[in-house]
């Protein structure tokens, strides 16, 4: 294995895929001591800066687009430091970090983390991206507590996860709403300081609507700015100055391409699902969240006179059929004339639908892949890491089609099921 | 509720803008329409991208930019529309077949055009989520 020798003081920068392992000495990655036999990945599409705390060795390997550059000093600005001396001084609960996408928002929480641990504080940082979530797989919010260094914090496992059921926060502000509140207060149970990393949506409707009401809802001590230019200010024009804290975005952090952020989220989705396995969950046994299926009083189909329909229940917003061939207008006018609107779907609707499951205490145990539902047995099958369907008490339907492999296949439209 | 809580109202707003901007040219309008439903069938979840997409579907492009595939619709300057898909770019000419005319009658197989004689030229871009977000472009 090749190896690369640090004077104390040198910097380089690692990008993925690459692996090394410190043969020697003491390093800072992302502000966080490593020594001795500490090991690191990183994948494709991430890069990270080392610092050399004293004269070390570190053994490397490369992979396809892996490559190591020498840089000529500190890659953190100086104002990162100020940033955590404040905090450490003034101890606020709840720091939120704005900044559009691809800011830096995961390493400066990161940052912030590891520097709090150093001075011995108790660090909860919440991640709000569920498309690159670095914490949970995608399509959830979690926590994670920090209580030793970290080099990327999916490394740490979460504390609690929220499953939101979508990649982006787009027409899932509420549940984004429920669930940064839950994952904070988590947070706030464990550490001394949570530091929320919000999704990277800060302008139009719905992004000022988002982040201002996000805002309100947590009522943080700190709001830092992670800016290039002045993307944050008409945001930040109308908040508490005092509260915030404007930051320069690091010149080292490079845009990722769409593709590189498609290709993290399924490497995240592929690992999340590896060696899943195949689960039957008893409809009459466990609730289902988020839909309308399941929601309204259960109708004999055989006595709607169409053998086609092989599911069927009223709800106030008309009748929920499940129709497995075709369905003659003359039965479907009928059946909209008797109950007012004819709410469709077909069996195979669900297939590779991504769902939260829950426990009884409401908490998210794991993500789980619709393989089908058996609508005349009342079962669900789901391929999921979980392997104790006892724990399952709900499922929450999600927005997006996945494969275990975790390629997304689709979208839903919202109220389907 | 003082903000958009959703991108509804641009998807609505971009609807009705390109209904008033093509409504003397129903080849476009088609196309238009073919392409919403394809996006609102494939990310129902993301009114925003469609808006998005659905403005690039139709843009005006120069005449003498036109190559060979392009899907059009043509005015000219006796304010007929023709649509169709450019077979031959020549000297100050170009060759359209499968070439409709407004109301919808085919013309011929093809049909020559001068190109002084466009007042403006439509260009056509179907398979619009394809392009501009491939990792959207769910199989269906």
């Amino acid at each position: 294995m090749p190896e690369l020798r640090l004077k104390r003081g040198n910097v380089i920068k690692i990008e993925g895929f690459a692996s090394f392992h410190i043969k020697e000495g003491k390093v800072s990655i992302i502000g966080g001591l490593h020594d001795k036999w500490a090991e690191v990945v990183i994948p494709r599409a991430k890069s990270i800066p080392i610092e050399a705390e004293s004269d070390a060795i570190i053994e490397y390997m490369l992979g396809p687009s892996g490559k190591i550059e020498k840089l000529p000093g500190r890659t953190i600005p100086r104002e990162w430091d100020m940033l955590v001396e404040e905090i450490v001084a003034k101890k606020p609960r709840v720091v939120l970090i704005w900044g559009e996408v691809d800011a830096g928002k995961s390493f400066l929480s990161t940052y912030i983390a590891n520097m709090l641990i150093r001075k011995n504080l108790r660090v909860a940082v919440v991640d709000g991206d569920t498309g690159q979530s670095d914490v949970g797989p995608p399509t959830t919010l979690g926590v994670v507590v920090v209580d030793k260094p970290v080099v990327f914090l999916r490394d740490v496992s979460a504390h609690a996860t929220y499953f939101i059921g979508s990649m982006s926060p787009a027409g899932h502000i509420l549940e984004f709403m429920v669930g940064i509140k839950r994952m904070v207060e988590r947070g706030l149970k464990s550490a001394d300081v949570v530091v929320v990393n919000t999704a990277g949506w800060i302008s139009g409707g719905p992004g000022r609507a988002f982040r201002l009401y996000e805002m309100e809802l947590l009522n943080p001590d700190m709001i830092v700015a992670l800016q290039r230019g002045r993307e944050l200010e008409h945001l930040l024009k109308s908040m508490d100055q005092f509260k915030i804290r404007r930051i320069a975005v690091s010149k080292q952090i490079r845009p990722r391409s769409r593709s590189d952020r498609t290709f993290l989220r399924e490497l995240a989705l592929a690992r999340y699902f590896e060696g899943a396995g195949r689960l039957i969950l008893d409809l009459g046994k466990v609730l289902l969240e988020r839909c309308y299926f399941h929601t309204g009083e259960p109708i004999d189909p055989k006595s709607l006179g169409d053998t086609s329909i092989v599911y069927a229940e009223k709800m106030p917003e008309g009748l929920f059929i499940v129709v497995s061939g075709e369905l003659s207008d003359n039965k479907a006018q009928e059946l909209k004339a008797k109950f007012e609107n004819l709410h469709i779907i077909r069996p195979w609707d669900a297939k590779n639908v991504i769902v939260g499951l829950a426990n009884s205490n409401d908490e998210l145990v794991g993500l789980g892949i619709i393989d089908e539902i058996d609508y005349a047995r009342e079962k669900l099958v789901v391929v999921t890491p979980v392997k104790d369907a006892s724990s399952i008490m709900a499922v929450q339907f999600g927005s997006m089609k996945i494969t275990p492999g975790g390629r997304e296949v689709g979208t839903i439209k919202p109220g389907t099921f | 509720m003082t903000f958009e809580e959703s991108e509804l109202q641009k998807l609505v707003d971009e609807i009705i803008g390109l209904l008033e901007k093509y409504r003397d040219d129903p080849g476009s309008l088609d196309v238009i329409l073919s392409e919403l439903k394809s996006l609102y069938r494939r990310v129902p979840i993301y009114p925003g991208i469609i808006a998005n997409c659905l403005s690039m579907v139709v843009k005006s492009i120069e005449p003498k930019q036109l190559k060979i595939g392009d899907e059009v619709s043509l005015l000219t300057k006796d304010n007929r529309i023709l649509t169709g898909k450019i077979s031959s770019v020549m000297q100050g000419e170009i060759k359209i077949v499968d070439c409709y005319e407004y109301g919808g009658q085919k013309l011929s197989d093809e049909c020559n055009i001068p190109l002084a004689n466009l007042k403006e030229a439509r260009l056509f871009t179907r398979e619009i989520l394809h392009k501009e977000w491939p990792d959207l472009d769910f199989e269906e």
